[in-house]
């Protein structure tokens, strides 16, 4: 497709500034339109559930302590090697406890591999940005801090334990059969892969629901 | 009295001889588009020679691909061309896919054309902005950035970060898209072309920007070939090429779309082209929508690649230790020795990957040809004779970033 290179412009054009005077127009016009942006500190965006921010351990209700299994899949799968985890092997039960896990934030890229490869969920990049410091030390989490990240991002947002969820704990659109036991949570229909969306007839509506009518 | 001889040139005004000399145009200019060096030699106002410096901002990604597994690299994409990483995620794995020979599930290419023409606005919405602000019209730059908000909330709803997105993986993508997605993508595509409408009634009959562009950094198709460039740069100076054309991938063979060609080669012209490019991405995404299909969204194999599930399931239950996923990973079949070449359509020109498989789950060199590198390339035959005020047209015009450049 050949694009059209027409710059000549008719007479009275060139006389009386219309196109200078049309751009005018519209800016005129936009002063009067509804503004787009928002005032940061006062107001704040609303984020979408799986925004990749501060990392956290999550609380399990019944332990109350972490979910980790030391499988050390979300250390070896990190592209930027920040989580780094020790662990120590019961004698008897052959059963792992975590001694220390570690994550640098400082290094972290925020691809969110970890929370996605883990199996029982026990990791999660919480919708939590705002965690800014004037020195490095705050932002080397250790268990306990990772923890507390976790209570901290609840408590901010008044969420329930278990009613929080998050794209990444359960990949939308996987099948169940590809999925580790503990990530086959309960989520919204349209994240499953049975009830995955397509395009019909001007809106967005399931498959099932497109096949059965 | 006067003293040295360049006060005694002042002085003397006409007689003077005109003694070239050298200015140096960045890294911290901000019409560079990023940390752009460029060393002037300039007679008067006039252009002699202009070498541009690059490298200020090598992270080593190339090297760094040689210790990672594939998918690990995914992320390291973002960071090239930073401003529409959807397109490197999607370059990135079809390259692996080709390379390791998985095919994709017919959705997953669906949503991968649509997000990779979602980058391509977002590419050249930020073109427009920063192009427009450099020639001088500041009211362009907010009104772009008005509408690549919207794009960048959307890449949040689907993948969870606005620039970095890493949504792809090796065989699919690595989230479905929702129904408020496509809801919201699609009302954006119907208000769309009248958002187009108001950047050219600001800027495209304007005499102001007419004067700076026309018949400014003109470049032969002859030229435009031999020099390597690709893209809009390219297309502006009337070669028909285009990689989702000529050499298509993921889904384009199913949608309808045009390539824009300039005639003349000149900064105006590769502005139109790239005006009208967004039109025809405009109506890709939207058959995208219209045609998506039920599927799954990662090929049944390549979650592996990542990390063992599916498949290898039971193998990794033994080898829960990290060297031993590790080793699992990086010791599958899958790997094949060879080398492969795969080009993708960025928002800049060509952006391809290759690599080189000794087969083993690194490999043994990944090359990045980015589209950013060559054009800067190109800057010192585009900008030889024209005024240094020109100079700042010709690199908006031509698109660099300089992530993707230094890489």
């Amino acid at each position: 497709m050949r694009i059209k290179y027409d710059t000549k412009k008719k007479l009275a054009e060139q006389i009386f500034l219309l196109e200078i005077l049309k751009g005018l127009w519209l800016t005129l016009r936009r002063l009067f339109s509804r503004s787009v942006t928002i005032q940061y500190p006062k107001e704040r965006k609303e984020l979408f559930p799986g925004f990749r921010g501060k990392h956290a351990l999550i609380r399990d209700p019944e332990t109350n302590q972490a979910k980790c299994v030391a499988c050390m899949r979300c250390s070896s799968v990190c592209p930027a090697r920040c989580i780094s985890i020790r662990y120590s092997v019961d004698e008897k039960t052959r059963a792992r406890k975590v001694d220390s896990y570690e994550i640098n934030a400082l290094r972290c890229i925020f691809c969110g591999y970890c929370e996605e490869v883990c199996p029982v969920n026990a990791i999660v990049l919480t919708e939590d940005y705002e965690y800014s410091d004037y020195t490095r030390q705050p932002f080397h989490f250790d268990m306990e801090r990772l923890l507390k990240n976790w209570d901290e991002f609840l408590e901010k947002n008044n969420l329930e334990p278990d009613k929080y969820l998050n794209p990444f704990l359960r990949p939308r659109g996987l099948p169940l059969g590809e999925l580790p036991a503990g990530k086959r949570i309960d989520v919204p229909e349209e994240w499953t892969y049975e009830g995955q969306v397509i395009w019909k007839d001007g809106k967005a509506v399931s498959a099932k629901e497109a096949a059965s009518n | 009295m006067l003293e040295n001889k360049a006060q005694l040139r002042l002085v003397k005004g006409d007689e003077a001889t005109h003694e070239p000399y050298t200015i140096a145009m960045g890294p911290q200019h901000p019409a560079t588009h990023g940390v752009l060096k460029l060393d002037l030699e300039l007679d008067g106002e006039t252009v002699l020679e202009c070498k541009p410096t690059v490298g200020f901002l090598h992270r080593g990604v190339e090297k760094l691909a040689e210790n990672l597994s594939y998918a690990q690299t995914l992320p390291l994409t973002d960071r090239l061309d930073y401003i529409a990483s959807m397109a490197n995620n999607v370059a990135y794995s079809i390259a692996v896919e080709k390379l390791l020979d998985i095919e994709v599930p017919l959705r997953a290419k669906y949503i991968r054309t649509m997000v990779m023409e979602m980058a391509r606005l977002t590419g050249h919405l930020l073109w427009l902005a920063t192009h427009a602000l450099d020639i001088g019209a500041m009211t362009v730059f907010l009104y772009c950035f008005r509408e690549r908000e919207i794009l960048l909330d959307m890449f949040e709803e689907i993948c969870g970060a606005r620039l970095t997105t890493s949504y792809t993986c090796i065989g699919g993508v690595r989230q479905d898209v929702t129904g408020h997605f496509l809801e919201s993508l699609y009302d954006f595509t119907e208000d769309f072309p009248s958002k187009i409408k108001e950047y050219e009634t600001l800027i495209d009959k304007n005499r102001i920007w007419l004067k700076r562009t026309q018949d400014v950094g003109i470049v032969s198709a002859e030229d435009a070939v031999s020099l390597g460039l690709t893209g809009p740069t390219l297309r502006g100076s009337g070669v028909d090429y285009d990689v989702r054309k000529h050499m298509p991938y993921d889904a384009y063979p199913y949608v309808k779309f045009e390539v824009p060609i300039g005639s003349k080669g000149d900064v105006y012209d590769r502005y139109r082209c790239r005006m009208e490019e967004m039109h025809q991405s405009n109506s890709i995404i939207r058959q995208c929508i219209e045609a998506l299909p039920t599927g799954p969204i990662r090929a049944a194999d390549a979650p592996d690649l990542v990390m063992p599930y599916g498949i290898q399931k039971k193998v990794a239950a033994d080898a829960t230790f990290s060297s031993g996923i590790i080793k699992l990973v990086k010791d599958s079949e899958r790997y094949i020795e060879g080398d492969v070449y795969v080009a993708a359509e960025v928002p800049k020109g060509e952006l391809g990957f290759y690599f080189v498989s000794d087969g083993k789950g690194v490999p043994y060199r990944m090359h990045i040809r980015s589209p950013s590198y060559i054009h800067i390339g190109a800057l010192s035959f585009l900008c030889k004779g024209q005024m240094v005020a020109d100079v700042i047209a010709i690199i908006g015009s031509v698109d660099v970033v300089l992530g993707e450049c230094d890489r």
